[in-house]
Formats: C-alpha cells, sequence, structure tokens
C-alpha cells in the first residue's frame, strides 16, 4: 500500500481523536461519578437503577409511615395507661363505697364527686389528640371521640381502620377506636358504668356495687387487651423499622454498583488513557515532521 | 537525418523535464487540498519511422520524448465504494444523533425524570392516606401531580422540536442537493466541451468528484459514466444530473409531527413528484421524522393516557373530604367537567383536573356507612398500590427507557463500526490519489537531473557543430 504524508495524518487524527474520545468518557465518569449517564450507557443497568430508585423512594417515604404511626402508638399506649391507672382508682372508689354501714353521707357523696371527676377525666382522656384528630375516635372527621354526655361520636369500629404501609405489601393498623377499647356504647361502656356506680353509691341497694364491681373488672380487662395490643402493633412496627433501615443500606449499595464508578479503578483508567494520549500525540509529531525535504540539499 | 535532429532531441527533452517539474509543482502544491487527484505526466519516446525501407532516410533512431498527456490518478472502484460507504456512515451518523437527542428529552436516569416524578407523586399518595385532613398534604400531592404533567409536557414538546428542526435540517439539506446537482451538471457540460477541444479536464474532474462525494453523503448518490467525460448522478435509482441537465428535488408530507404518520415526509423529484428512495443523511433524518421521534412520542402519549386511566379510575373509587365521589383527577385540558376519555389525552395535554386540595377523594369508606365523610385514607393508600402492578405506568415507562436504550447504543456501535470502515476506505483511496511529498521529491530531482542532461546535450551538439563549422577548412591559412 501506497502511504501519503496525507494519510499518515489523517490516520493520526483518527487515533488522536479515538484517544480523546476515551480520555472525555473516563473524564466524564470521574466528574459525574456515575457510570451511566444516559440509558444507552447501559441499558439493563438503566433499568436496573431505575428499580432501585423507584424502591428507595418508596422506602424513604415507608421510614416516615413508620416513625409517624409510632408517634400515634405510643400517644395511645399512654393514654391508655393513664386510663387504666385511673380506672384502678374508681375500682378502690367504688369497693370502698360497697362498704356502706362505715360511711357517712358525706363520703359517700364524696366519693361519688370523685367518682364523677374520674369520668370527666377518663372522658377527657379519651378524646386525646394527635395532630388534630382525636385517637379514639376512628376516622372521623370530628374533633372529639366521645362528646360532654360520654356518647360515642367516633366512626365504629372496623368502618376504616387507620393503617400505615410499612412495606410494599405490608399494612399495620395504628389505631383502637373508642368502642373497641371502652366497650360498645350501646350496652354501656367504661363511662357509662363510672356514672352508673356514681349513681348505684347515692342508691338504697349497695348489692348492684357489687354487680358494678364484676362489670368494672371486665372494662379493665378490656383495655389491658387493647393495650396489648396496641403494645404488640408498636412491636410490629419497630420491626418494620429495622427492616426499613435494612433494606435502605441494601438498595443504597445496590445502586452504587450499578450506577456509580470504581474510584481507584477509574482513576486508573484514566491514568493509562492520559500515558497513551501523550505516546500518541508525540508519536504523532514525530511522524509527521520529517520529509525526504529534510536530506535535500 | 538531420544535422540538427540532435537538438531537437534535446529540446524535447528539456520540455519534457520542464512540464515534470510544473505537474511537480500543482501536485506539491496541493498537496492538503480535498479531494485533490495527484496527476502523473506520461512521457512517450518519439519512434523512428514506423516502416523501414530501404532508401529510407531515417537512420532508426528516435525523435526524442512527447510529454503531451496528464493523467489524473483516481480508482473508480474505489471512488464508487467511497460513494457507498460515506452514505452509510451518513445515514447511521443522523440516526445516532437521533437517538442520542430523545435520550435527552428523557433525562433518565436521575433525579430529574419522569421516574422521578412518578415515585413523588407516590410518596404524595402516602402522606395523604397518612394525614387525610391535613391540607397542605393533599397540596402538595397536587403539586407533584402538576410537575408531572408538566415533565410529560416538557419531554413531549422537546421531541416535537426535535421533529421540527430535523425537518428544517432536512429542508435545507434538499436545497444543497440541489445546488450541488446544478454545479455538477455545469461541470459536466464545461468537461465535454473541454474534452471535445481536447483540453485537460483534471482539476474540474476533481471538483466535480467533491461535488458528487457530497451527494453521495447527503442523499447517498451514485454515478455512471457518461459520453465526453461526463457524469450522470442517481438517487436511488432515478437520475437527477445525465449530462449538462439537472433535475430538482423537493421535500413533501407533514410539516408538523402531529401528522408524521398519516402523512409522512418524503422526498420526490419535482417534475413528476415520483418518491425517491434516499440514502445518506437524508435517509437517516427521514427515519427520523418518520419512525423514531414519531414512535417514541406515541409511547409517550401512551404513558400520559394509562396514567389517566388508571389514576381517574382509582381517584373514582374514592370519596373525597366532602363525602362525594372522587372527580376525574387528570383530563385533557379541554375545559369540559365532564367524564374524561383516555383516548383524547396525551402526553402533550395532560392536565390536573382538581383544583381544590378537598376534592382529592383518598377515602375508601363510603359517606352513606358512617354518616358523612371521613379521614379515611384508604383510597389514597390502594392508589399507591398501583405503582407495585407489573403493568404499571411505572414499569410500562422503564420499558420504554430500556427500549431507547438498547436502540441507541445499537446504533452507536453501529456507527462505530461503519467509522471504521468508511476510514479504511478513504485510506485507500488516499494511498491511490494522494500527493506523497517523498514521492514528488524524488520525481522532482529526477526531472531536474534529467533537464541538466539534456542541457548538457545542447552544449555538447553546439560543441560539435562549432567544431565543424568554425574549425574546419582552416588548412594552411
Amino acid at each position: 500500500m501506497r502511504i501519503t504524508q496525507r494519510s499518515v495524518a489523517l490516520t493520526s487524527l483518527q487515533g488522536l481523536n479515538r484517544n480523546l474520545d476515551n480520555l472525555g468518557r473516563l473524564q466524564q465518569q470521574l466528574t459525574s461519578g456515575k457510570l451511566i449517564n444516559k440509558p444507552s450507557d447501559s441499558p439493563t443497568g438503566t433499568n436496573k437503577a431505575m428499580q432501585i430508585r423507584q424502591d428507595q423512594a418508596a422506602v424513604d417515604q415507608q421510614a416516615r409511615n413508620i416513625s409517624d404511626g409510632q408517634g400515634l402508638l405510643d400517644s395511645t399506649d399512654s393514654t391508655l395507661q393513664s386510663m387504666i391507672d385511673q380506672l384502678a382508682r374508681v375500682r378502690n372508689l367504688t369497693v370502698l363505697g360497697a362498704n356502706s354501714g362505715a360511711l357517712s353521707a358525706d363520703s359517700k357523696e364524696a366519693i361519688r364527686t370523685e367518682l364523677l371527676g374520674l369520668r370527666d377525666s377518663m372522658l377527657g382522656l379519651a378524646n386525646t389528640n394527635v395532630s388534630g384528630r382525636p385517637i379514639f375516635g376512628g376516622v372521623t372527621t370530628g374533633q372529639v371521640a366521645y362528646d360532654e354526655s360520654g356518647t360515642y361520636v367516633g366512626v365504629g369500629a372496623g368502618e376504616a381502620p387507620v393503617n400505615r404501609r410499612v412495606g410494599d405489601r405490608t399494612v399495620i393498623r395504628v389505631d383502637i377506636t373508642g368502642p373497641e377499647a371502652f366497650g360498645d356504647p350501646a350496652t354501656g361502656d367504661v363511662f357509662a358504668l363510672v356514672q352508673k356506680i356514681a349513681g348505684d353509691l347515692a342508691g338504697p341497694d349497695p348489692s348492684a356495687l357489687t354487680d358494678d364491681l364484676g362489670a368494672l373488672d371486665a372494662a379493665r380487662n378490656r383495655m389491658l387487651t387493647a393495650a396489648a395490643d396496641i403494645g404488640t402493633r408498636a412491636a410490629q412496627l419497630e420491626h418494620a423499622a429495622d427492616v426499613n433501615a435494612d433494606l435502605k443500606l441494601t438498595l443504597q449499595s445496590q445502586l452504587a454498583e450499578v450506577e456509580s464508578i470504581d474510584l481507584p479503578e477509574t482513576i486508573m483508567q484514566l491514568e493509562m488513557q492520559k500515558t497513551g494520549y501523550e505516546a500518541a500525540l508525540s508519536a504523532t509529531a514525530k511522524a509527521l515532521q520529517p520529509t525526504l525535504l529534510d536530506f535535500l540539499r | 537525418m538531420s544535422t540538427f535532429s540532435g537538438l531537437n532531441t534535446a529540446r524535447t527533452a528539456l520540455w519534457a523535464s520542464q512540464r515534470g517539474l510544473d505537474l511537480t509543482g500543482q501536485n506539491i502544491a496541493n498537496v492538503n487540498t480535498d479531494g485533490y487527484s495527484r496527476q502523473r505526466l506520461e512521457l512517450q519516446s518519439i519512434g523512428g519511422t514506423a516502416v523501414p525501407a530501404i532508401h529510407s532516410v531515417s537512420d532508426g533512431l528516435g525523435g526524442g520524448v512527447s510529454a503531451e498527456e496528464v493523467t489524473r490518478i483516481r480508482d473508480a472502484f474505489l471512488e464508487g465504494r467511497a460513494h457507498t460507504e460515506h452514505a452509510n456512515s451518513a445515514r447511521l451518523t443522523a440516526q445516532a444523533d437521533t437517538y442520542a437527542r430523545v435520550e435527552q428529552a428523557f433525562r433518565e436516569p436521575g433525579p430529574t425524570g419522569i421516574q422521578s416524578m412518578l415515585a413523588d407523586v407516590s410518596n404524595g399518595w402516602q402522606d395523604v392516606a397518612n394525614h387525610p385532613d391535613d391540607l397542605a398534604a393533599r397540596g402538595q400531592l397536587l403539586r407533584r401531580l402538576q410537575t408531572l404533567t408538566s415533565g410529560l409536557h416538557a419531554t413531549r414538546t422537546s421531541l416535537d422540536q426535535q421533529w421540527t428542526q430535523t425537518r428544517d435540517n432536512l429542508a435545507v439539506l434538499v436545497s444543497d442537493v440541489n445546488a450541488a446537482a446544478g454545479d455538477i451538471a455545469k461541470l459536466n457540460a464545461s468537461i465535454r466541451r473541454a474534452t471535445a477541444a481536447g483540453i485537460p479536464t483534471n482539476e474540474l474532474k476533481d471538483k466535480r468528484d467533491a461535488l458528487v462525494l457530497s451527494l453521495a453523503t447527503q442523499v447517498g448518490a451514485t454515478t455512471v459514466p457518461g459520453d465526453d467525460g461526463q457524469l450522470n448522478v442517481l438517487i436511488g435509482g432515478t437520475a437527477v444530473v445525465s449530462g449538462d441537465g439537472a433535475m430538482t428535488i423537493a421535500l413533501t408530507g407533514a410539516t408538523g409531527p402531529d401528522g408524521a404518520l398519516t402523512d409522512s415526509p418524503t422526498i420526490v423529484t419535482v417534475p413528476g413528484r415520483a418518491r425517491l428512495r434516499v440514502g445518506g443523511t437524508a435517509e437517516g433524518q427521514l427515519a427520523t421524522l418518520t419512525d423514531a421521534v414519531p414512535a417514541y412520542r406515541t409511547e409517550l402519549d401512551g404513558i400520559a393516557r394509562t396514567l389517566v386511566s388508571s389514576l381517574n379510575a382509582a381517584h373514582g373509587a374514592g370519596w373525597d373530604l366532602d363525602g362525594d365521589r372522587g372527580m376525574p383527577l387528570l383530563d385533557n385540558g379541554d375545559g369540559s367537567t365532564t367524564t374524561v376519555d383516555p383516548a383524547t389525552v396525551n402526553a402533550g395535554n395532560i392536565r390536573v383536573r382538581v383544583v381544590r386540595p378537598q376534592d382529592i377523594a383518598a377515602a375508601k369508606v363510603n359517606p352513606a356507612t358512617t354518616g358523612g365523610p371521613t379521614l379515611d385514607g384508604g383510597n389514597a393508600d390502594a392508589i399507591t398500590e398501583l405503582s407495585l402492578d407489573p403493568a404499571s405506568t411505572e414499569a410500562t415507562y422503564r420499558a420504554l427507557i430500556v427500549k431507547l436504550g438498547v436502540q441507541s447504543a445499537v446504533a452507536t456501535r453501529n456507527l462505530d463500526i461503519q467509522a471504521v470502515i468508511t476510514g479504511q476506505v478513504d485510506a485507500s483511496r488516499e494511498s491511490v490519489s494522494g500527493v506523497s511529498i517523498d514521492e514528488e521529491m524524488t520525481t522532482m530531482l529526477s526531472f531536474q537531473h534529467a533537464y541538466s542532461a539534456a542541457a548538457r546535450l545542447v552544449t555538447a551538439v553546439d560543441e560539435m557543430l562549432d567544431t565543424l563549422i568554425n574549425r574546419t577548412g582552416l588548412v594552411g591559412r
């Protein structure tokens, strides 16, 4: 093949361009820190990266859902505990009141007043709000779960649970409605019971109080069950939070594997490419210079 | 045999050497000229008489050298291959450029693409599901939906712009081709006249070859040699230049991306309106106009349609804060308030219909069963779950991006391969037609020496005649 200066120059230029192109690509990878800058860099990698990004967004959101749910459950739990404590005081007062022979009418009146006060206090607790919503009111749009007379005004149990999505397919209920925790308003809930005890205390028949004590224990058991239920779900959320944190780390490392450059490797490649480019430049400079002219006198 | 025939022989030698040196000068002057083919002086010895005879006066010696012909060194076969390969190269370049621009329009993978907007919307639904009473969460969801629709608008606009710009470029290319075809026809006429008059036409032919190569790159032109050194140029088998006549071509068809599929842009001949099978850049750009961009545009519209039908259906299954059924969430922006036909929606007109945050149907519970609107978030959560469906908008969109990535990668790889082939053909052409300075220097040296030798011959004959004329007949003087 006949070689001319121009063909040498063209070939050199092509080689230099190719070198510079590779150098530019490595440079872009280093400065952006990413292997994939457009889908054609790696179609399968792009697919994986997009999937992981979607999962990451979901996991971040689920982490928010979990902490939100935990706040709700914590408030419910502490409210229930206070109410259980107050119910214990109600029971003591009831036992005291049943001891009718030893009590003066004034004492009975004092107990009655305290019982009514405890009922109001429990009603107040049952109307506890978290970010503007009554925690025992279900999905009600109102501000309270029970009105002043003790009637349940929330949305009943089972209609629509308040859920938090903690995993792609996992949903945990984070509320408990008034009827579930304090008894069905139709057959008499704990507030009606305390009211009834206060009435029975003033009444002529002390034996009614003995029946009330049984009902009180049933109410207490129901509230304890509710507290246990809340505790179990809190534990579930706790577990979900751990899984979520693990998943987040896994996704991060997966994304890095697909999308991010291996820094030492890329720097090494860049150095090698640079050396290659410089060699090509100096070779081109040397090869293009001499012609027969340099040797003719 | 004449006395002075030696001088005449030397004179032809001097003239030939001088011509050779001139030609070397021309070659060296054009060492870097694009499309220049090196030229060579064809030397031929002038023989004695061709018919020997007893009484011939010829001594059988030749009469010197003739240097009439200057040939252009060029390989027609290689030129033909160059036309094909340059056309392929141009077509693949146009194709790779198209896909690179489509990729830019989609901006994936990254935090600014439609994928992340979809994820934002999905998370927005979760926030509403967590706090259906929070108007801020609902407002945020509406903003995110609007961001998503404007993201779809932006991508579609960018595809539309690409289409329009490509069509404009193609129109410019067509007028370039018409100008070049006219020039080739004029050159053909000049060459025919010069050939008839016996004048060298090498430089004219070089100029014409350069024009033909640019036509090959632009529209995949091929050539057929004609009479008297003329060249006929064909595009897709139709003669566009024949002899000194040129035909015009024009770009017809849709002027906007909407008609790209029904009234595809084509290149036609101007008298006759016959459709031309073009190659080169024009073929690549026509494919962009009729295939690549409209296809991605349609797919993007499909994504918008799925979004509208799935979101509207899911939204309609829920109840808003006022206790009403969920109204259509997205529509085609025509201002109507009735049900939305997803078929009328595309990525360019998709719009969020819901304006009031209260109108977002987050609740799944029928208000009739609870005696009034509730703060249920069940429907919002159910809408989030849509993205887990294998046929979800997210999955469809991802498949679209992967397809784009594969097509773009293939186009780039094809171009890389073609660049090597084109480079090799160009190198072969250069190796045949290119000027080598070393070679020219050696030729220059040989002509220089030949000139000196011929000059010396003149001196020798001169001295010989001097002896004969001036120094003879002087005996006894």
